[in-house]
């Protein structure tokens, strides 16, 4: 039977890792073994001089040198930001009032174009800039405006609507009452015709 | 009940004194429109019982041949203030609501004259907007649908307020 320990397993018992059962065995096999026992002792006694000369655990910081430490990074990330920050609003007041004044320009030139293209359109098939412009939001109706010097007036004539139902009567008018009283007034006709 | 009653009263009382100072219900001007039944039919024969137009007045509409016709009726009329900045309506036919105008005062009138935003109603449709320019003793006349034979022609007239200058 085969007792000799893995290296792993002889590894842990040099580190005096190992227990119970398995460091039963393998102190059984080292005992027949005394440059292993002397080699375990070497290491000790290494460990021993370390633990000596080296703390167990370092000493955490001062609360006072670690919150100095952190408000120094701060004050160097703030430097650096702000530096960089102090640049950008250098650049920016140099350019916001040359961006303010490029943005008059193409406005007021926008406005200008605009309002050449509206004047094409307003006068667009309409000469005579005293007519009036004519919408008519109905489905084949057409309005024709021209100045009639003749009856001094504005004329708007009207194609496509439908005509009124002749069934329609405006008799009830007040126009229409009107002459009703002066028609039924003995002696007072109506105004003849031409 | 009296406290109750008074205050009731200061409110309307209020609220008509607000309504007064709005400048925008000045009246800057009157718009007068006409419905005028232009036919070369007698109109007898077409059932239409309505005064004839004064005659300086069925000269001017004979004076352009597009509105020459051998007779011309006054089937109604209606005149309406016009509003610094409200729009208002008249309704030559009333009680029919088959012609109506809707208009309002682009600017306010000068010289005798005023820039409107009119629109023509026919048949309860809206049949025309238009900016037209009216000037005092220039109307604008629309040559409008057919009835009973005949066309009707709207003529659309502005008078400036009294008091304002010339």
């Amino acid at each position: 039977m085969n007792t000799n320990p893995d290296d792993t397993t002889l590894a842990l018992w040099l580190d005096d890792e190992l227990e119970g059962d398995e460091l039963s065995r393998v102190e059984a096999w080292a005992a027949e073994h005394p440059e292993q026992l002397a080699a375990r002792e070497e290491v000790r006694r290494w460990r021993r001089m370390i633990s000596a000369s080296i703390p167990a655990a370092e000493e955490p910081p001062a609360a006072e040198f670690f919150n100095e430490r952190i408000q120094h990074a701060i004050r160097e990330s703030t430097h650096a930001s702000g530096h960089a920050h102090r640049i950008a609003r250098t650049w920016s007041h140099l350019w916001m009032p040359l961006a303010a004044c490029a943005g008059m320009v193409l406005a007021f030139w926008l406005g200008m174009s605009t309002h050449q293209k509206t004047v094409e359109i307003t006068n667009h098939g309409n000469p005579d800039a005293t007519l009036p412009n004519l919408y008519t939001p109905l489905q084949g109706v057409e309005a024709e405006s021209f100045t009639s010097a003749s009856a001094a007036a504005t004329v708007i004539v009207l194609t496509g609507i439908d005509a009124i139902p002749d069934s329609v009567d405006f008799s009830a008018t007040a126009a229409s009452q009107r002459w009703r009283e002066i028609d039924s007034t003995a002696g007072n006709a109506p105004t003849a015709e031409p | 009940m009296k406290t109750i009653a008074c205050l009731i009263i200061g409110t309307l009382l209020a609220i008509d004194a607000r309504a007064q100072q709005d400048p925008g219900k000045a009246v800057v001007g009157e718009v007068e429109v006409r419905v005028y039944f232009a036919t070369n039919s007698e109109p007898a024969d077409t059932g239409v019982k309505a005064a004839a137009v004064p005659e300086d007045e069925a000269t001017r509409l004979r004076k352009e041949e597009r509105l020459r016709f051998a007779h011309y009726r006054l089937l109604g009329e209606d005149h309406q203030a016009l509003y610094r900045s409200y729009e208002n309506w008249a309704e030559p036919l009333k009680p029919s609501d088959e012609v109506m105008v809707r208009f309002e005062a682009q600017s306010e009138p000068i010289a005798g004259s005023a820039l409107l935003d009119l629109e023509l109603w026919l048949a309860r449709k809206k049949t025309i907007k238009t900016d037209a320019r009216l000037e005092e003793g220039k109307p604008l006349l629309v040559l409008g649908p057919e009835w009973r034979g005949g066309r009707l022609i709207i003529a659309v007239s502005f008078t400036r307020a009294k008091g304002t200058q010339p």
